[in-house]
C-alpha cells in the first residue's frame, strides 16, 4: 500500500482496506486462540496442571516483607497490603512464634505443611490430574492432598486433618478450591504466622502460560486475622530432563541410623 | 472445626507409647484405629457392615498368567486398573503365617498350620525367608523385645509414622492406585510410590529411599517394576523379617482381566541378609462401589453433592496418627539410650 491509496482511497480500495483489516482481526483472533490452546488441557478441554511445580519466592521465610536474617533472604512479601491483618491476641501469639520459630516451625520436625503452605514451601510438588480430581503429592512431608473437582461438596461433619477438605470448582480456566477443616498443628510460614482449625483458604490456581501457574489464596480465620487477606505466588513448572520428585520424610531422620539391622561387630 | 482427627493408622503406635508393659494381645484387632468409636459417619456404615456375618477368608492364591491385557484401557494405553484394592488375607501381623499371632501377642490356640494362611513368602517351598544365620538372630531378637523395646532398634519404624515400605505396603491396609500418562501412583495408608514409566534412569545409587526409586512399564496384563534406591528401614511385618541396604526388588503385578484380582509377585535379594533369592506372593482383590465400606482397608463415605448418584470418595487425607503432633519423637525421647 503507498499512502496515496490510504490518504485518498477510492469505494473500491476502502473496501480492500477493510476486508485487510478484518483478515487482521481474525488472525489476532486466531492468534488469542491459539495462544489459549497452548494451555495443557484435559480431554474435557479444562486446564491439564499436572505436573511438578515449585516456587521461587522467598514466601515459606517470611510471607510479610522482611529484610534479610541469618536464617532468611529478604523478600518483599507475597501479603496484598504487605501486613497480615492479625487480631490483637493473635499477633502476640505470631510474635511468641516468631522468636521460638528455630525450635517450633513444624517444618524442622518434617511434619506436613498444610494449605497454603505446602504449595510456596521451597521444595517441589508434583499434580496428578484427572477430570475428577487432583492429587497433590509433596515432596516434603508425608501428606497426599485431593482437590475434588467433582462438583462435590465439603462432607457435613468431617474430622479435622491437616490438609483440609479441598473442593474445586472451574471458573473459566481459573481452578477456584474452596478448603476447610483444618487442624492448628501446621503454620504458615517460617516467619510464625499461623491459623487456628477454623481457618478457611480460597485458593485460585490459573495458567499464566503452559510452564507457570498464578497461584492465589484468601485466608480467613474469625480466631487469628480480622478480616479476610489475600497471597499470591507464581509456580514454575520443573523441566530439567529426568527430574523427580524424591521423598524428604525429614522426620525419619532421628531414627534413621536404627534400621536395618546390621550383623553385630565382633 | 471439631479438634477432631481420624487417622487410619493402626493402634500400635498409641499402644506401645502409652502401655509399653502390656504385651498388645488385640491379633489382629489392633488393626482397628481407636479414633473410630469419635467417627458417627463411619460408625453407621461399620456397624451396618458389623451385623453381616464375615465372609470366608478366601485364603487361595488364584492362577494369573502374564499375558495379553484383554480388559478395558485408558486413552494413555495402560490397563485400566485404577480404584481401591487390599490383601485378601492377613495384614501386617505376621509375614510367614498371616493368620497367626504376631510379636508381642500372647499365643492363642491355632489351628492346624495347613488351615490358615500360606506364608508371603511362595518360594522357597517351605515359606520361610532364607535369613543368613546373623539376620535371623536379629529378627528374633526383635519379636522378642517388640512389646518392650528396651533398645531403639526394636521400635517398629510403623509406629514412629515412618513409611510401611515394600512389600509390607501391599497388605498392611488397603491401597489406592491411580494412573496418569507416564505414572502409576499407589497411596497407602502410610506412604505413597510413584512408578515412573517412561524408563529414566534410577536415582544416584547414594540417595536412599523409604519406598524406593520405582520404574516401570507394562506387559500385557503386568505391571512390572524395578525397585531401585530402597533404604531397606522397614520391616515385612510386624514380626519384624527385613531386608538391607543392598536390596534388589523386582516386582509383578499381574492383573487379573475381570478386574477383581491382581497377584503381586516380587522377587528379592540380597546377598548381605539372605542366603539366597526369594519370592513374595500377594492375592490382592478389588472393592468398588458395591462393597461395604472397611475401615483401613476399604475406608469410604458417600461424597455429599446436589446429585441423584451415589459418589464414593475416601473418607479421610491418609496421615499417621502422630503426624504433627510429636508422638513419633517421643519414642526416640523415652527409650533408653544404648
Amino acid at each position: 500500500m503507498n499512502t496515496t491509496l490510504i490518504t485518498q482511497p477510492s469505494r473500491h480500495q476502502r473496501s480492500a482496506v477493510a476486508m485487510l483489516l478484518a483478515i487482521g482481526a481474525v488472525a489476532l483472533a486466531m492468534n488469542a486462540a491459539l495462544a489459549a490452546d497452548s494451555l495443557p488441557r484435559l480431554a474435557g478441554g479444562k486446564p491439564d496442571f499436572s505436573g511438578i511445580w515449585q516456587t521461587t519466592s522467598a514466601a515459606d521465610y517470611d510471607l510479610e516483607p522482611h529484610s534479610n536474617r541469618k536464617d532468611a533472604p529478604p523478600s518483599a512479601g507475597v501479603v496484598e497490603g504487605n501486613v497480615i491483618p492479625y487480631l490483637p491476641k493473635a499477633l502476640e501469639q505470631r510474635n511468641k512464634n516468631f522468636a521460638n520459630r528455630a525450635t517450633d516451625d513444624p517444618s524442622l520436625k518434617g511434619w506436613t505443611l498444610g494449605v497454603p503452605r505446602g504449595i510456596y514451601y521451597p521444595e517441589p510438588f508434583q499434580i496428578f490430574q484427572r477430570a475428577r480430581d487432583l492429587k497433590i503429592v509433596y515432596q516434603f512431608g508425608a501428606t497426599i492432598r485431593t482437590i475434588h473437582t467433582n462438583n462435590t461438596e465439603h462432607p457435613d461433619d468431617p474430622n479435622d486433618g491437616l490438609v483440609g477438605d479441598s473442593r474445586g470448582k472451574w471458573d473459566g480456566d481459573t481452578l477456584v478450591v474452596d478448603v476447610t477443616h483444618f487442624t492448628d498443628r501446621t503454620w504458615l510460614d517460617r516467619a510464625g504466622n499461623f491459623h487456628s482449625p477454623d481457618l478457611h483458604v480460597v485458593e485460585r490456581w490459573k495458567f499464566l502460560d503452559a510452564n507457570t501457574i498464578e497461584y492465589k489464596a484468601t485466608l480467613e480465620d474469625p480466631q487469628v486475622f480480622s478480616r479476610p487477606w489475600n497471597l499470591s505466588v507464581i509456580l514454575y513448572r520443573h523441566r530439567e530432563k529426568d527430574f523427580q520428585l524424591i521423598e524428604d520424610y525429614r522426620y525419619t531422620l532421628d531414627f534413621d541410623d536404627f534400621y536395618p539391622p546390621k550383623p553385630d561387630k565382633k | 472445626m471439631k479438634n477432631r482427627m481420624n487417622y487410619r493408622n493402626l493402634a500400635l503406635p498409641s499402644l506401645m507409647l502409652g502401655v509399653l508393659a502390656f504385651a498388645p494381645a488385640q491379633g489382629i484387632a489392633a488393626d482397628q484405629p481407636k479414633a473410630q468409636a469419635n467417627a458417627p459417619q463411619e460408625t453407621k456404615l461399620q456397624a451396618a457392615a458389623a451385623q453381616v456375618p464375615p465372609a470366608k477368608v478366601d485364603k487361595s492364591t488364584p492362577k494369573i498368567e502374564s499375558g495379553a491385557w484383554k480388559g478395558a484401557k485408558l486413552a494413555d494405553g495402560q490397563p485400566d486398573i485404577t480404584g481401591y484394592w487390599g490383601a485378601t488375607f492377613g495384614a501386617y501381623l505376621n509375614f510367614t503365617d498371616p493368620e497367626s499371632f504376631s510379636s508381642g501377642e500372647i499365643p492363642r490356640k491355632l489351628g492346624p498350620r495347613e488351615e490358615r494362611a500360606p506364608s508371603r513368602v511362595s518360594d522357597p517351598a517351605d515359606g520361610q525367608v532364607p535369613f543368613q544365620p546373623w539376620a535371623l538372630a536379629k529378627v528374633k531378637e526383635y519379636q522378642t523385645y517388640y512389646a518392650n523395646p528396651i533398645r531403639e532398634e526394636y521400635i517398629d519404624p510403623l509406629a514412629r509414622c515412618a513409611p510401611s515400605g515394600i512389600p509390607q505396603s501391599l497388605y498392611m491396609h488397603g491401597h489406592e492406585i491411580y494412573q496418569y500418562p507416564g505414572y502409576v501412583l499407589f497411596i497407602f495408608d502410610q506412604g505413597n510410590r510413584i512408578i515412573h514409566l517412561d524408563g529414566k534412569p534410577h536415582l544416584p545409587a547414594n540417595i536412599k529411599l523409604w519406598n524406593g526409586d520405582s520404574r516401570g512399564h507394562w506387559e500385557g496384563n503386568t505391571l512390572v517394576v524395578d525397585v531401585g534406591n530402597y533404604n531397606g528401614k522397614s520391616k515385612y511385618a510386624r514380626t519384624g523379617e527385613f531386608i538391607g541396604e543392598n536390596a534388589k526388588i523386582q516386582e509383578r503385578y499381574i492383573f487379573d482381566a475381570n478386574g477383581k484380582r491382581y497377584n503381586y509377585v516380587a522377587e528379592i535379594s540380597d546377598p548381605t541378609v539372605y542366603t539366597r533369592p526369594f519370592t513374595v506372593t500377594v492375592p490382592i482383590r478389588k472393592y468398588t462401589d458395591e462393597d461395604k465400606p472397611k475401615a483401613v482397608v476399604y475406608a469410604v463415605r458417600l461424597a455429599k453433592h446436589s446429585g441423584k448418584e451415589a459418589i464414593w470418595e475416601a473418607n479421610d487425607e491418609r496421615a499417621c496418627i502422630e503426624f504433627n503432633a510429636g508422638h513419633a519423637h517421643l519414642s526416640t525421647e523415652t527409650a533408653p539410650k544404648k
